[in-house]
């Protein structure tokens, strides 16, 4: 078993992973074993999931994330936050997100 | 927001092809990085000596080729071929391949195998390339060596080989169909067929010499198959057959008799691929290497290439009428080896009849009982 998620944690974009914008389909393309199950998978993100990724930066926790959203967005806080833990649990999942530690 | 961020999509079903398609975006390209070769194949269209220095001084860089990688990115490529001669021979193959993996390509290899060593291994397996396409020029030494012209390459091929298919890493097999190897065919085939659940194709159709080498091209001659033995080579793979028997009605179009169009390019030829050769070359289409249809990707973009150049290309018309009346209006072109690429190695001309192909097209259209 990985390490335990929490909304508390700092997580960081895996280098392994190469994000692209084609034609506004936003893909992330696995660049090393272990990521994608066979080579002819790559995994496309909506547009929820892009904003996530795109500030899942290794500096800010999940819950700093999510308050930014909240800030730039008016949805309902709870949502934002399901969205945000769930989105980084499924790429940790899949290691296209890791977590920083600090040692 | 929403739920259902992440959606996995094997590449055959990806959404993106249509899309990309339609607005006339890049798909992928072929890279060569080198016309030299290990082996001396009979029938090669582009090899030279593996120590050829003056082809290897032309060779563009690492950094040529990074900055050509990036502009393919920026016009939407996706995939990316790397092929030669034989790119293994390159000093710089890793770093060429991990350049252009991390750039976000998928990345294709075509090798003859017989350079892989365990270096080669590990790279794959830590960055594993969508696939890698190996020729098999026979399955007996002595058949693969008629046809490579270099003693200890069969044993060099199959040891790459199997160093590839033991660690896991995904090979699709191609075969030349040549009067040196005729005769093994079925075995090429059964070999092939065991070692892979994804894809083999043989190939019976040899391309002239890109330099349009007289000597070169008389070997290549004298290696092509009768039309009526590609036939039955054809015959004899099922799948193959299937396949021409179920497109057929795709394939003979009557209405082309009445057809009046003089234009060259009927093919998708630079919509939405390219080539680049080694010396930094853009081409259309990798078999399109009429000096005319060149472009120096030194000299210019490849968005000005791709968006400026092609599209005159696309634009050539032919006023030769024996071309016209016998090609443009031909009902079973498709099952011809026609275009204008193929018709200038043979011939010097984009737009010239050949006789060959036209004695093939026929003598498929005859098995396929129309």
């Amino acid at each position: 078993m990985g390490p335990a998620f929490s909304i508390e944690k700092v997580y960081r974009r895996s280098q392994d992973v190469v994000a692209r914008d084609i034609q506004g389909e936003f893909i992330l393309i696995p660049i090393t074993s272990g990521i994608a199950e066979a080579q002819d998978e790559i995994f496309s993100l909506n547009e929820t999931g892009r904003l996530i990724w795109e500030r899942i930066d290794g500096k800010k926790n999940l819950k700093q994330i999510s308050d930014g959203l909240k800030q730039d967005y008016s949805e309902n806080s709870q949502d934002i936050e399901a969205d945000v833990c769930g989105l980084t649990e499924e790429l940790l999942k899949r290691k296209m997100v890791e977590e920083v530690t600090n040692n | 927001m929403q739920n259902g961020f992440v959606e996995n999509i094997s590449l055959p079903n990806f959404p993106l092809w249509d899309s990309l398609k339609e607005k006339k975006k890049v798909v992928s390209f072929d890279l060569e990085i080198t016309s030299r070769c290990n082996n001396n194949c009979r029938h090669c269209y582009i090899n030279l000596p593996a120590q050829d220095k003056k082809a290897k001084e032309k060779e563009i860089p690492l950094s040529f080729i990074e900055n050509i990688a990036d502009q393919a990115l920026d016009l939407g490529a996706l995939w990316c071929l790397i092929t030669g001669g034989e790119p293994l021979l390159r000093e710089d193959f890793t770093e060429i391949y991990l350049s252009l993996k991390r750039k976000g390509l998928l990345v294709s290899v075509f090798t003859n195998a017989t350079l892989i060593n365990s270096r080669h291994i590990e790279l794959f397996k830590k960055y594993p390339p969508r696939d890698i396409e190996v020729t098999v020029y026979g399955v007996t030494r002595e058949t693969y060596e008629q046809v490579s012209r270099v003693p200890g390459s069969f044993e060099r091929f199959r040891r790459g080989l199997d160093l590839l298919l033991e660690a896991g890493i995904k090979v699709r097999f191609k075969a030349m169909a040549l009067r040196s190897n005729a005769h093994e065919l079925r075995e090429i085939s059964d070999f092939c067929r065991e070692r892979t659940k994804d894809y083999f194709r043989f190939d019976p159709f040899l391309h002239l010499r890109y330099d349009r080498d007289p000597l070169r091209n008389e070997e290549i001659i004298s290696e092509r198959l009768a039309p009526r033995k590609i036939v039955e080579i054809e015959q004899a793979d099922q799948q193959r057959f299937d396949g021409l028997k179920s497109g057929c009605d795709s394939l003979i179009l009557p209405e082309c008799e009445d057809k009046v169009c003089n234009h060259l390019f009927h093919c998708g030829s630079g919509n939405h691929s390219f080539a680049v050769s080694c010396e930094g070359f853009y081409r259309p289409c990798p078999s399109l290497w009429h000096p005319g249809c060149l472009f120096d990707l030194k000299q210019g973009s490849l968005d000005s290439a791709h968006n400026n150049f092609t599209p005159q290309v696309r634009q050539l018309r032919s006023d030769n009428q024996e071309f016209l009346e016998k090609c443009r209006r031909c009902t079973i072109i498709n099952l011809c080896i026609w275009c204008p690429a193929h018709a200038y190695l043979e011939t010097g001309f984009l737009d010239a009849h050949v006789k060959y192909f036209c004695e093939v097209a026929n003598a498929r259209k005859e098995m396929l009982g129309k």
